[in-house]
Formats: structure tokens, C-alpha cells, sequence
């Protein structure tokens, strides 16, 4: 496809009285007044109102800000669809940007336009969701080794044998089904430990909580619970029916971090399985490190979840150490993903971009 | 109202001017508010091309066929909750049957889905004629029918809509300024025209005015309400066809935003929600104007979370506007 190829000569001739009137409004230049190379940045995002997209948001603001190379952030964030998506790209790519970051809301609707853009020599990173578009960059959490991992920890603490309580997230979406599909490989090596129950949380409190009270009234018995990230509910749930804990396998989620830490004493033993927001901010610095031709990077990325437990020393310790008091319950406190981003712990709360 | 749009025998020629403003003001006052949107976009960037339009037309293409099918079924007086959900069905039934074919086998697709999506269109208007359960009930209930239909032609997000099909929107055919989503649009006036100026689309007006009125004219008020019905699922159908083409997916949940901005579409565009008011030009401007503002955001580079309330602040103004002319005619 060309573009810009016929001047519109009524439209060229308002837009050019237009520029003569509103000078000071024109912005969208794509360099720096400093030395070095200024890079713009576009960022796509389709679900509005949701704390871990908002933190994935604010890692790629604050890697741009340390990167030093970026010169502005703009940020394409509202609740909208594929063709939605597609729209924005496009006014991102409109906009001058040289790396644009997506959260994809589909797989593969969004191809023709990521290969427009790689076309023209952007820098296209799909992070947390793949698609399958080659020339793009998929950097990801691996969402099958997050099921797989915890459940082994979970098996491993009940000595290979009793019942388990999986509380999914929600019913249909990708992230949900890889998650099962680990923890059902990691279960398959440990045939005395049954799952009796399973539940679809859809990532949210209260059908967490509510379904806790309906499995503690039902009488079910079981010795252990896999959660998809809605742990410190749970472990609430106990609290409030004064029932003895079980094992726990949650999320890097702020409050479950700091009751792992605090009631060890009180007998919780759990882990916490990590799901870095923060890949944003790592899609962002493999992007600007390949537009920079400072290091080659595989167009596939997937990183493996960390499993911080309160059983060993080491967990005790990272534990110890992420928890904030100042941060909401469900923050999710794996500030970074190293070796990629490069930022501090207040540049991802502050969340300001490159100013 | 009744009298604006049914009688049109008697027409004093002194009285044209006033008949005229009062008919085609709002519409003005959108494609001026439209033009003026324009003329800001491309005064914060400056190299507003061809791209850029093109990005505009395609992301306007299916809420202006959703703002439409809306449009059809509150003229008449009703509401059609389904009309997202029934942009989803023709959406997976086309991907489910061109799936791996050519142009001109997607093209017999494309019109069968387009007769099917109708037929589902006319089942809501026919339970509704006949049941006379309020409309708001119904498209309710067959919006969860429409969308689990959906999800049982086609359990997940699949790729595969032949690239042939996909070009019929995207891309410029004739020149970079006259994309093809704009073209695609001409299948409203080619379906709207020819219904406004017939008996059928008077009664569907008259309907919409004032139900006792048209019924006393000798009005058929079921056939005319199931009209409207049809005719919305059939551009239901069009928005659903024309997300195939923009995306190359089929999805189950394609349509769920294009019921609501549909709606914001059609009182921006100056469509009476209380019936028998507004055209289809206003409902397709305001699509216009719905999807330049988040790329006139983006260009800004401002908070996008202020979207949502830019959009909310203008249809109150719009509509604030309106009433105020609805007003100073009755002083």
C-alpha cells in the first residue's frame, strides 16, 4: 500500500494555514533535540481498570525513562476490540513511533497491521499474549510452567498423596487454559494427589471468597490449594472460619507475600508463584536493544515463573524482602524481570515516563 | 412529530426553508461538528494522509454499519439490544463456511450470511409483533441466543477469512483518498434510498411517530415494525462482514462493543430515541466522529482514560443542542 502520494489540495491549503495558526499545537517529531538518537514509544493495551495491566503500563514507562534513549511514551489504553486495536496501532504508527509494545486481544487479527509496521522499520514486541505474526517480537510469561511449577511444589509438600482444591481463573481465556494444562502435566507424575474440586474464580475476590465458604460448609475434605492467583482471599477465608491452613500456591500478589512471611508462625505454608506485570517493561527493553542494534534477541521469548515458599531459606528471604506495606494488597510485588529491565523499585510505583 | 414526516402532499413553498432546517439541522450541525473535528486533526499533525484516513475509514466501518442497523429499528419505535451479538454471528458464520475458499465463493458466502443474519433480524421483530412483550425484553433475551449461537458455530478465535475478502475493505482500489471501507458504506444509501421513498419506509416512520396515528392511517403496524427488524439484522450482518474483512478472524465476542456505541452513534447523529425522528447520514458521521477521537488522543499523546469522558461530554453537548432547538420551535 502507498501512502501520501497525492497532496489533497484543499486540504493541503487548510492544513497549511492551520500550521501557520496553531504552530505551538504541532507536535509528533520522532527525534530529540540531545546527542544521541531519540526513540518514540507507542504502547497498546485493550482492558482498562485492571491493576496488573495498569503495572505492566507503568514497568514500560519507567524502563523507558532509565533507557535514557526514549523520548516520549504514547499510550493507546482503552476498552475496545481487535478492529479497535487495529486502529490504534495504526494511529501509533501514525504518531511517529519506533517500537510499539502490544498487549494483544487476538492472536492473529492484528498481523496485517504489526507487518505493516515492521515494514517500515518499527520495532513491533507482543507482550504477555503471543501472536503469531513473525516479524513481531512474543515476549511472555510462561503461563503452562506457572501451573506446572506450583503444582509440583503443592505435590511435593503433601508427600505425593491427598486431595487438592483448584481455583481456576477464568473459564476460556488462554492464560487459564495453559495454566491447567501445567498443572494437569505436573499432576500426571503424582497419581495419589486427586483433585476434588475445581472452581473458576474469574480472577476476581468475592466468587473466591464465596466459594472458599461453600467448600468449607460442604465438608469436602482436602489437604492442599492450587489457586490462580486469588490467594490472599483464601488464606482471608481460613482466618474468618478459624479453620487450621492447608498449603497454598498463590501469586506474587502483595498481601499473600506478606501472610506467607507472617503467619508461618500461625502454620500457613504456601508459595508464591510469580507472573511479572513487569514483562512490559522487558518487551520494551528487548525492542529498544534491537532497534539500537545493541544485542540480538530470539523473536520468542518465554520466562519462567519464579517459586518463592516460605518452607525454604531462600523463599523466607525473597519473601521477606518484596513485601511493601505501602502498596495495595494485590500489587504484585516481582518488580522486575531481570536480565531485561534495568529500572528501580520507585521508578515502577512513580510510574512517570520519560517527561 | 407525526405530521413532519407523513404528510408530505400539502407543502406551502413558503414553508421549505423552515421544513428543511428543521429536518436536516441536526445533520448539518454533526457533518460541521465532524469538519471541524477534522480540521483540528489536522492541525496537531500536520501530515494527515492517506494512512491516516484510511485508519479513520476502517475503524469507523463497522460501528457505522452498527449505528445503521440501530437506526432502522428506533425509527420505528423499538430498541434491539441483539444488534452487537448478531454482528458476531455473521462474523463466525463467515469465517466458518469461506474458511480456505476464493473471492468469488466468500463473495455467495458473504450474501448468504447476509440473507441468514436477516432472517434472525426478522425472528426478533416477529416475537416481538407477535408476543408484545416490550422490544427492550426481547432483544434482551435473543441477544444471549444470538451470542451463544456464536459461540456454538465457533468455540474460539480462528483465523482464515481469504485475503481476496479481507482486500474488499482494506486497501484503496481507485486512490489512497477513496479507501475501500469508504466505498463499502455506499451499501447503505443503495439499501436506505430506495426503502425511505417507498410506502414501507413512510410506514416505519409513521410507526416510529405515533403508533395510534399510523394505525388509523391504515398502517400495517406488525409487517412495518418487522421491516425495520430485517433490515437492521441485515446491516447487522454488514457490520459483522465488514469486522471479517477488517480483522481476518472469525470471534464469537466480535460484536459486544457495537451495541452500546451504536447507540452513542445514533443520538450523536441526531436519531430521536423516542422514534420516527433522525436519518441514517447523522448515525454515520457520528461513527466518524466517535472513532477520530481516540486517534485524535493518540496524536495528542494525551491520558486516554479521558476517551470515554470526551465522548460522554459531547453527546451531552450534541443532545443538549438539540433539545434546545426542540425547544425554541414549540416557544
Amino acid at each position: 500500500m502507498t501512502h501520501r502520494e497525492r497532496p489533497l489540495t484543499a486540504g493541503r491549503l487548510v492544513a497549511a494555514l492551520l500550521v501557520a495558526a496553531f504552530a505551538l499545537a504541532a507536535c509528533g517529531g520522532s527525534t530529540g533535540g540531545g546527542t544521541t538518537t531519540k526513540y518514540v514509544v507507542g504502547v497498546s493495551n485493550t482492558l482498562q481498570g485492571n491493576g496488573w495491566r495498569e503495572e505492566m503500563i507503568c514497568s514500560i514507562k519507567a524502563q523507558a525513562k532509565v533507557s535514557g534513549v526514549v523520548s516520549k511514551v504514547i499510550i493507546a489504553n482503552r476498552n475496545t476490540d481487535a478492529a479497535g486495536q487495529i486502529a490504534d496501532i495504526r494511529n501509533l504508527i501514525s504518531s511517529g513511533a519506533n517500537v510499539i509494545v502490544i498487549n494483544p486481544s487476538d492472536r492473529d487479527a492484528l498481523n496485517a497491521v504489526i507487518k505493516q509496521a515492521t515494514d517500515k522499520g518499527i520495532v513491533v514486541v507482543a507482550v504477555d499474549q503471543a501472536v503469531s505474526e513473525p516479524s513481531a517480537y512474543v515476549v511472555t510469561n510462561d503461563q503452562v510452567a506457572y501451573g506446572n511449577l506450583g503444582a509440583d511444589w503443592l505435590a511435593k509438600k503433601l508427600g505425593g498423596k491427598g486431595s487438592i482444591i483448584e481455583m481456576r481463573g477464568i473459564n476460556g481465556v488462554p492464560a487459564d487454559t495453559d495454566r491447567h494444562q501445567g498443572l494437569t502435566a505436573a499432576l500426571a507424575n503424582y497419581p495419589n494427589i486427586k483433585v476434588v474440586k475445581q472452581t473458576f474464580t474469574n480472577w476476581s475476590l468475592d466468587p473466591a471468597a464465596q466459594q472458599m465458604k461453600d467448600i468449607f460448609s460442604s465438608g469436602i475434605k482436602f489437604d492442599g490449594i492450587w489457586t490462580s492467583g486469588i490467594d490472599a482471599t483464601v488464606v482471608d477465608q481460613f482466618q474468618s472460619a478459624n479453620k487450621p491452613y492447608v498449603p497454598i500456591v498463590g501469586a506474587d500478589n502483595n498481601k499473600f507475600v506478606q501472610d506467607l512471611a507472617t503467619l508461618k508462625d500461625k502454620g500457613l505454608t504456601g508459595a508464591a508463584v510469580t507472573n511479572p506485570p513487569p514483562i512490559g517493561g522487558a518487551g520494551l527493553a528487548v525492542g529498544l536493544a534491537t532497534l539500537q542494534k545493541s544485542k540480538t534477541y530470539d523473536h520468542v521469548i518465554h520466562l519462567t515463573p519464579q517459586v518463592w515458599d516460605n518452607t525454604t531459606a531462600d523463599g523466607v528471604a525473597k519473601l521477606a524482602a518484596t513485601y511493601d506495606s505501602a502498596l495495595d494488597p494485590y500489587y504484585s510485588v516481582a518488580f522486575d524481570v531481570k536480565p531485561y529491565t534495568t529500572y528501580s523499585k520507585q521508578d515502577l510505583i512513580s510510574c512517570q515516563g520519560p517527561s | 412529530m407525526a405530521s413532519t414526516a407523513v404528510a408530505e402532499a400539502p407543502r406551502p413553498a413558503g414553508f421549505r426553508f423552515g421544513r428543511a432546517a428543521r429536518r436536516y439541522g441536526w445533520t448539518v450541525a454533526v457533518y460541521a461538528l465532524l469538519a471541524l473535528l477534522m480540521v483540528i486533526t489536522i492541525a496537531i499533525k500536520p501530515d494527515y494522509g492517506s494512512f491516516e484516513w484510511n485508519t479513520l475509514t476502517l475503524a469507523a466501518l463497522p460501528l457505522a454499519f452498527a449505528a445503521v442497523a440501530q437506526t432502522m429499528v428506533v425509527l420505528s419505535g423499538g430498541i434491539d439490544l441483539s444488534v452487537g451479538p448478531l454482528m458476531a454471528l455473521a462474523n463466525v458464520l463467515a469465517l466458518r463456511a469461506m474458511l480456505g475458499h476464493d473471492l468469488n465463493y466468500s463473495l455467495v458466502v458473504a450474501l448468504i450470511v447476509l440473507l441468514e443474519v436477516t432472517l434472525a433480524g426478522a425472528l426478533n421483530g416477529a416475537i416481538i409483533v407477535v408476543t408484545r412483550v416490550p422490544d427492550i425484553v426481547i432483544t434482551l433475551a435473543t441477544s444471549f441466543i444470538w451470542a451463544g449461537l456464536a459461540l456454538l458455530v465457533l468455540a474460539k478465535p480462528t483465523p482464515g477469512i481469504p485475503l481476496d475478502f479481507q482486500n474488499l475493505a482494506q486497501g484503496s482500489t481507485f486512490s489512497p483518498w477513496v479507501p475501500n471501507a469508504l466505498l463499502v458504506l455506499l451499501v447503505i444509501p443503495l439499501v436506505w434510498i430506495p426503502l425511505r421513498r417507498s410506502r414501507a419506509g413512510l410506514a416505519i416512520y409513521a410507526v416510529g411517530s405515533d403508533r395510534n396515528a399510523a394505525f388509523r392511517s391504515g398502517v400495517n403496524l406488525g409487517w412495518s415494525r418487522l421491516l425495520a427488524y430485517a433490515v437492521c439484522g441485515f446491516f447487522a450482518a454488514c457490520g459483522g462482514l465488514a469486522l471479517s474483512m477488517t480483522t481476518g478472524v472469525g470471534t464469537p465476542l466480535a460484536g459486544t462493543y457495537y451495541t452500546l456505541s451504536g447507540v452513542s452513534a445514533i443520538v450523536l447523529g441526531g436519531v430521536s430515541l423516542a422514534g420516527g425522528r433522525g436519518g441514517m447520514l447523522g448515525p454515520v458521521a457520528a461513527a466518524y466522529i466517535l472513532s477520530l477521537i481516540p486517534a485524535v488522543l493518540i496524536y495528542l499523546g494525551i491520558d486516554p482514560n479521558y476517551g470515554q469522558m470526551i465522548q460522554g461530554v459531547l453527546i451531552v453537548i450534541v443532545v443538549m443542542i438539540g433539545g434546545l432547538g426542540v425547544v425554541l420551535r414549540r416557544a
